[in-house]
């Protein structure tokens, strides 16, 4: 579905690259997600699958970025966000400028590809009724916190209905509730056939929702697979990425002798409740 | 905040198609600026803006917003004009050197009157028009979205630009910065910030261009809009029929050499 | 840096636009003390800590900062007691450099230009920035610039200090290292009010809990009892850190705050099950 060989890339003006031999291939209907941290290049990696780099930012990108088997870079733009929806860090700049309630904000997108009017209104409904937003349909998007500036710039970018939806740290700005509701609404998504590629440091919650896991650290992706062997891995630290506290206090435990012969670290609550109940645990 | 200034009354000016109103408001002010004579400005007022004004029921925000925008210039014009017009002849007041003349006052109250109704005229346009609905109307009739887009986008942008500057200046109180005093002294506190602000917002616009883009800003598929567009028969043809009146009325009197 | 009481008393706030933020809040808060406000967006957590500092002037109820009444002084002079990390660091940077921007702060309070330099040094090393001292704040990170934001305050040696949101935007280096700003701020002795969605690090380094939900305060007290009240923690919205989640799950009856807490009374139900 997503396919990403040997990509490098470097900014204009640049020689550093931001990326170096990036690999991906992340399946139909998949929630994959990236860790990074801080600085590591995944805005930049989120922009090249949703083919604005090089589109738009220019510099120089070898190796190749597929999208259901057709090649983002032989893509007029316009047909390349068809295929992919990017949802951006700030959701303030997310908010066009151009409209003037919540409502005309989700609708944007869908006026410039010319969806008909009744179906407009039947999908901005839609994605509201998921999203909880029916209450500020006819409100101004600039009047709304941070966090339901969030929530519509999500939004704007679901009722596009674009086969694959890139997400760059799409619940920095919500609380808990919130923050769950986006991934519930991502796991509905995915089951209607949606690929999800979302960049997020919120861990617990990707173990939950997330199907594979990819680390992108030093300009590359240097581990990837099933979320319980990601966040389990050892090197994670090296990598800035920290841990969950389940995960923690089962080294801290294992340090202290106390579970002896255990061999897969938890990374959940579940997990962790295997181990540390008494009678699972190394007595 | 509110990001526009536009009030919504429901008054049947609020209704109209807004490029209706655009187009009378630009025949508006095409007629007072082609005329060169204070009682055409005069008339347009009587007969055509301040009635619209009163139907919009926007009269009073109308009058605060365009005093706001008129005295100063008027102000200015007339003690410049009535004291320094060259054509002055006729003295009405003498103090000292200087002279108001008749002529100048003339001359001043043909330029004021005009400024008053180009300045009447956009602003009503503005408070019973919403930027997006004149947005889409213009767009549906096949203006460029980019370019209804910097419009729209502008006016937005300038609230923005306040917000921001406001939450900077707060931030700057916050950390002990002392915003008492005269109001120079708050224009010199506020002045630092500019190159920040500005520098902020190209940051932004370059993020909400991707944003525009990721939603098919460029696509080159007709465009459709959420909001449907009032319109009327009348309407439409009122927007043929009002420029050809204006053009009229412009070139009749040169014609038949009454001017 | 003496110690200074804060006391919110029946505060209410009304927004121009009607809102009413805040209905009733009455919160004492001593010296040295780590305070954390919890709740869901629009709960009312940052209109309640901004009149700290005076951005919002109670409509109704005092607050006291030390022994001045906050209606009685503005925003800069507040600055002297109270120091306030805002929550987007875009609205707080301004400066052309790093450095300079840090220092923007003491500056205003009238430090001398030596300790001014010194500070800001200094904060920045607390905030691991030296390196980037002289570069332009618009060509950091966002996890850096809501570091810059952060030292810029600390550079201003408050004897309080409120940050909202902290660790957003942050990734885990940069998490523990606002987690270990909070621990060296408490052993200079200065209060720290914190606003936050993440609960493990709430945990870690905040002894009292402040639950908000529109506009009240619904519980307060301790940390290990607050996140022991599942009822009123559904209420709110609020989900207990991962430790005490996993402790309530095992059936401990202990509420484990951290790691070393958990490990360590893992060990001693073990040892006397052993025993």
């Amino acid at each position: 579905m997503i396919r990403l060989d040997g990509v490098s890339y470097a900014y204009p003006d640049t020689v550093r690259p931001v990326l170096e031999n990036v690999s991906l291939d992340i399946g139909r209907g998949t929630i994959a997600g990236i860790l990074g941290a801080s600085g590591a290049g995944k805005t930049t990696l989120a922009k090249i699958i949703a083919g604005f780099i090089p589109h738009v930012d220019g510099g120089e990108l070898s190796g190749t970025v597929s999208v259901e088997g057709q090649g983002m870079g032989d893509l007029q733009l316009a047909e390349a966000v068809s295929r992919v929806g990017l949802v951006i860090q700030n959701p303030f700049n997310q908010i066009s400028g151009a409209r003037y309630t919540v409502r005309e904000e989700i609708a944007f997108g869908l006026e410039n590809f010319g969806v008909a009017r009744p179906e407009m209104q039947d999908r901005v409904g839609e994605v509201a009724d998921l999203l909880n937003l029916g209450p500020l349909l006819d409100r101004s998007p600039y009047e709304l916190s941070g966090g339901q500036q969030q929530l519509v710039a999500i939004a704007s970018m679901i009722v596009l209905r674009t086969p694959v939806l890139v997400m760059d740290e799409p619940t920095s700005q919500l609380d808990p509730a919130g923050t769950r509701m986006v991934f519930d609404v991502l796991s509905t998504l995915r089951g209607a056939g949606i690929t999800v590629v979302i960049f997020e440091h919120k861990l617990e919650l990707l173990h939950q929702h997330a199907d594979v896991l990819y680390v992108l650290a030093d300009r590359s992706i240097v581990a990837a697979g099933d979320p319980t062997d990601i966040l389990a891995d050892a090197h994670l630290a090296e990598w800035h990425i920290g841990s969950t506290r389940y995960t923690r206090v089962a080294r801290a435990a294992q340090k202290r002798g106390l579970l002896a012969g255990l061999r897969h670290l938890p990374v959940s609550l579940e997990q962790a409740v295997a181990v540390f109940a008494d009678d699972g645990g190394a007595r | 905040m509110s990001s526009t200034v536009y009030v919504d009354r429901g008054s049947s000016i609020h209704r109209l198609n807004p490029v209706t109103k655009l187009v009378a408001m630009l025949c508006i002010i095409v007629i007072v600026f082609a005329l060169p004579v204070w009682w055409v400005s005069g008339l347009v007022l009587a007969v055509a803006i301040i009635p619209a004004a009163v139907v919009s029921r926007c009269g009073r925000k109308l009058s605060r917003i365009s005093a706001t925008i008129l005295l100063p210039i008027l102000v200015v014009l007339f003690v410049v004009q009535g004291l320094t017009f060259p054509g002055g002849k006729t003295a009405l007041i003498s103090w000292g050197v200087f002279t108001v003349t008749s002529e100048g006052l003339h001359f001043a109250l043909g330029i004021g009157l005009r400024l008053v109704c180009l300045v009447l005229a956009s602003v009503l346009l503005v408070l019973t028009t919403h930027p997006g609905d004149l947005m889409s109307a213009l767009t549906a009739r096949g203006m460029s979205p980019k370019f209804g887009y910097i419009i729209s986008s502008t006016l937005q942008l300038i609230p923005a630009f306040r917000d921001r500057a406001n939450a900077i200046l707060l931030a700057q109180q916050a950390r002990g910065l002392s915003v008492r005093g005269s109001p120079l002294r708050r224009i010199k506190i506020m002045m630092p910030l500019l190159g920040p602000l500005i520098l902020g917002m190209f940051t932004d616009v370059e993020d909400r261009s991707t944003a525009m883009e990721a939603r098919g800003f460029g696509s080159t598929a007709r465009r459709t809009s959420l909001v449907p567009v009032p319109d009327s028969s009348v309407q439409r043809v009122s927007r043929w029929a009002m420029p050809m009146v204006s053009l009229a009325v412009i070139v009749v009197p040169f014609a038949t050499g009454a001017l | 840096m003496t110690g200074m009481h804060l006391r919110f008393e029946d505060v209410h706030y009304r927004y121009p636009a009607g809102v009413e933020a805040i209905r009733g809040v009455s919160l004492a808060i001593e010296p040295g003390e780590r305070v954390a406000i919890v709740g869901q967006n629009g709960a009312g957590k940052t209109t309640l800590v901004r009149h700290l500092n005076g951005i919002f002037k109670p409509t109704a109820g005092t607050v006291h900062v030390g022994d001045w009444l906050t209606t009685d002084h503005d925003i800069a002079e507040l600055a002297a007691r109270v120091g306030y990390v805002f929550q987007n660091p875009d609205e707080q940077l301004f400066a052309r450099s790093v450095q300079a921007d840090v220092e923007f702060g003491p500056r205003n309070l009238g430090v001398v230009p030596e300790e001014t330099t010194r500070r800001a040094e200094q904060a920045l090393a607390t905030v691991g920035l030296v390196e980037q001292k002289n570069a332009h704040p618009h060509h950091l990170s966002l996890s850096e610039r809501k570091r810059v934001a952060l030292a810029g305050v600390l550079a201003m040696h408050t004897p309080i200090v409120v940050l909202d949101e902290p660790t957003t935007g942050q990734d885990a280096a940069g998490i523990d290292m606002v987690g270990k700003v909070m621990d060296t701020l408490a052993a200079d002795g200065r209060t720290v009010i914190v606003i936050t969605h993440d609960m493990d690090f709430c945990a870690e380094h905040f002894p009292r809990v402040v639950v908000m939900t529109n506009g009240q305060i619904q519980a307060d007290g301790d940390a290990r009892t607050v996140f022991g009240l599942a009822q009123t923690l559904a209420e709110a919205a609020v989900e207990p850190p991962q430790l005490i989640r996993l402790s309530q799950r095992l059936g401990w009856g202990y509420s484990p705050l951290n790691t070393a807490e958990f490990v360590e009374y893992c060990a001693r139900r073990r040892s006397e099950r052993v025993g």
